[in-house]
């Protein structure tokens, strides 16, 4: 038993990663209508960038300014995805981000090789709670996607700001009416996006070391995460972001780790399947 | 009476330019079937896989022009083609393989399997998708490319795992081996088939319903058509084409490992059809000679000691092909959002009545 709850507790720090960026997805989605493919490029950048920083100056600086400068190139995605007004579609807008992603494993691929990359944890040390081994990052990840999806419930709901961002997602023409600037509504949404995942990245790093090629399958991961919320709903993309850690932890334990992202994976397949009963494309 | 002369005359008409398309159609593939007998060894396998690449193109550009949605897998449904051809060839069972000359079934059979196989997982996973917006489908053929692919790795005692399969037995078709420029032949050739089964497609009954649906989805379907069938339609024949192209690559390289299949495989394929147009079957293949010859001389250029006074670490190929690819996606889709080939096009043809007008006051 103690080693199920071992695997549960390890499942949920991993599965906050997915949270994290499976709430990311959902907030540029209901604020743009795009799906970003390139959302787990923030993650690895910020990871990156931490590794390099680090080298020369204390962790906690290295990693501001890593998510910082994350949040900078997503303003940038935001511009280039977004495209030009009634000309890009959204499916378009997909496939652009699809670009990007590609271009960015080259760009991080001659910038920090092919190693993959970890530092330090936050502390060596663990808690041993009933015999399961609970390290500080561990709940330190857990805690941070629990605090993020609560302020970007708060912010969408109670904001001027969210509120603007949602409104502008539901009835594009509409919040053009009322004087709102689209293209600066998707730079915030993917601002605060990319320094949300950026957040993840830093803390994910230390517990799974992070390559150029890393991306692909957080993006993957997250978006299986926010599928349970099909795509709207911070609060369930979160709770499908642990369910699908600790699901993926479960199977590296107890069947083999080369199934844990095919499960993964298959596990998203008959949610969407599952899905297409209530939504219809228009 | 008159009226209905003229409407005679209009179709007897369109016969005949139809009949003239076919023909440049046949005498291009004929060209095309000639030209690997009289290229270097080289370049046949250059050739050989332009053609291969171009049969995944033209089913995909038809699913992202007609059906308004993309497929972020096609690579996955080239790998089960490729796989199911090369282990129904060789033997399911692993250890009797290489040993026993008979296990297996006829390579011929088996290409011929590997198109209905990746249909039918087409079937399956396009039913509950082709109602949803489109990236969902994006993500789920993703995903369903990446479990073919780790499967590749986890079932390593069937697949061969990262030392793959190599493939002792040929192709043979009525005593003739298909290989080598033969083999580049066929592939050109079927890709002459394809390309007159999809114009004659885009004219008939059908395209008039697929150019209804890319026009106004929601007109279509109140005029009748059923949508999401013809969106099933268009995935599954895209999948069965990549099934054939995966099916006929087996007998091409003779060996099968995951270098061939990785992600990247299936997002060069949207690359490609962006290239030629969303939609356009003859930008399909343009795209898909483009981007292996690009792929090809990319890797050249990557695996040089220096390039403009740079000094090019080992990853240098990878760097430039990503790098230049991604690129091309990106201005692609924000610019020439209809395909790179009919945007230029398009601003020549643009450009050229600009300077007519000018010169006629």
């Amino acid at each position: 038993m103690t080693t199920f709850f071992q695997f549960v507790v390890v499942g949920i720090s991993t599965g906050s990663v997915f949270a994290i960026v499976g709430m990311s997805l959902v907030l540029v989605y209901r604020a743009t209508g795009i799906v970003n493919f390139a959302q787990g490029v923030f993650a690895v950048l910020a990871g990156l960038l931490t590794y390099s920083f680090v080298q020369h100056m204390p962790l906690a600086l290295a990693a501001m300014l890593a998510t910082l400068a994350t949040a900078l190139v997503a303003t940038l995605v935001a511009v280039v995805a977004v495209g030009f007004r009634g000309r890009t579609t959204h499916l378009a807008s997909l496939i652009i981000t699809v670009g990007i992603a590609i271009f960015a494993e080259a760009v991080l691929l001659a910038a920090f090789g092919e190693v993959p990359r970890s530092y330090p944890a936050i502390s060596d040390r663990a808690w041993e709670v009933g015999g399961v081994l609970i390290q500080p990052q561990y709940a330190v990840l857990a805690l941070v996607a629990l605090a993020a999806a609560f302020l970007l419930t708060l912010f969408l709901r109670r904001t001027i700001v969210g509120q603007a961002l949602v409104a502008s997602a539901d009835s594009p023409r509409a919040a053009e009416l009322i004087g709102l600037n689209l293209r600066s509504i998707a730079v915030i949404a993917f601002a605060v996006a990319g320094a949300l995942t950026a957040v993840g990245g830093v803390l994910l790093a230390p517990t799974v070391p992070v390559s150029y090629s890393s991306g692909l399958t957080i993006t993957i991961n997250g978006f299986a995460a926010a599928v349970f919320g099909g795509l709207v709903s911070i609060r369930l993309a979160l709770l499908g972001g642990y369910a699908l850690g600790v699901l993926q932890q479960l199977v590296v334990g107890y069947v083999d780790s080369q199934y844990s992202l095919i499960i993964a994976l298959l596990v998203m397949l008959v949610l969407i399947g599952w899905r297409s009963r209530g939504e219809l494309a228009v | 009476m008159s009226a209905e002369l003229a409407a005679q005359g209009r179709a007897a008409r369109r016969r005949r330019v139809g009949a003239a398309r076919v023909a440049a159609l046949v005498g291009a593939t004929v060209f095309a079937c000639w030209l690997p007998f009289q290229l270097e060894l080289g370049d046949v396998g250059l050739y050989d896989r332009m053609g291969l690449y171009a049969l995944v193109a033209i089913g995909l550009t038809l699913l992202m022009g007609f059906a308004g949605q993309v497929s972020l897998g096609q690579g996955g449904f080239f790998l089960i083609g490729a796989y199911t051809s090369g282990l129904l060839t060789m033997g399911l069972d692993a250890d009797t393989r290489l040993v026993d000359p008979q296990a297996g079934i006829d390579p011929l059979l088996a290409v011929a399997i590997a198109p209905l196989v990746t249909a039918g997982i087409a079937v399956v996973i396009g039913i509950p998708l082709m109602r949803l917006r489109g990236h969902y489908l994006a993500f789920a053929t993703l995903a369903f490319a990446l479990i073919a692919w780790s499967l590749l790795y986890a079932q390593d005692s069937f697949t061969g795992g990262q030392y793959g399969v190599t493939v002792t037995k040929r192709l043979v078709v009525a005593g003739h081996e298909i290989t080598g420029a033969t083999h580049a032949a066929v592939v050109w050739g079927l890709v002459g088939l394809a390309l007159l089964l999809s114009t004659n497609l885009v004219s008939s009954r059908v395209g008039r319903a697929l150019q209804a649906i890319a026009a106004n989805e929601p007109a279509a379907a109140a005029s009748g058509i059923n949508v999401a069938l013809y969106k099933l339609q268009l995935f599954v024949f895209a999948a069965a084409m990549a099934g054939l192209a995966g099916g006929l690559f087996t007998f091409f390289a003779q060996f099968l490992g995951p270098e061939d299949f990785g992600i990247i495989v299936s997002l060069l394929f949207v690359v490609m059809v962006s290239i030629g147009g969303l939609g356009s079957v003859y930008g399909a293949v343009v795209g898909a000679v483009t981007i292996v010859y690009a792929e090809h001389k990319l890797r050249e250029l990557g695996t040089h000691e220096t390039l403009l006074g740079w000094d090019l670490p080992s990853t240098a190929p990878s760097i430039l092909s990503l790098g230049v690819f991604g690129l091309l996606l990106i201005v692609i889709m924000l610019f020439f959002p209809h395909g790179l080939l009919p945007g230029i096009a398009g601003a020549v043809s643009g450009m050229r009545r600009r300077l007519s007008r000018r010169s006629t006051p």
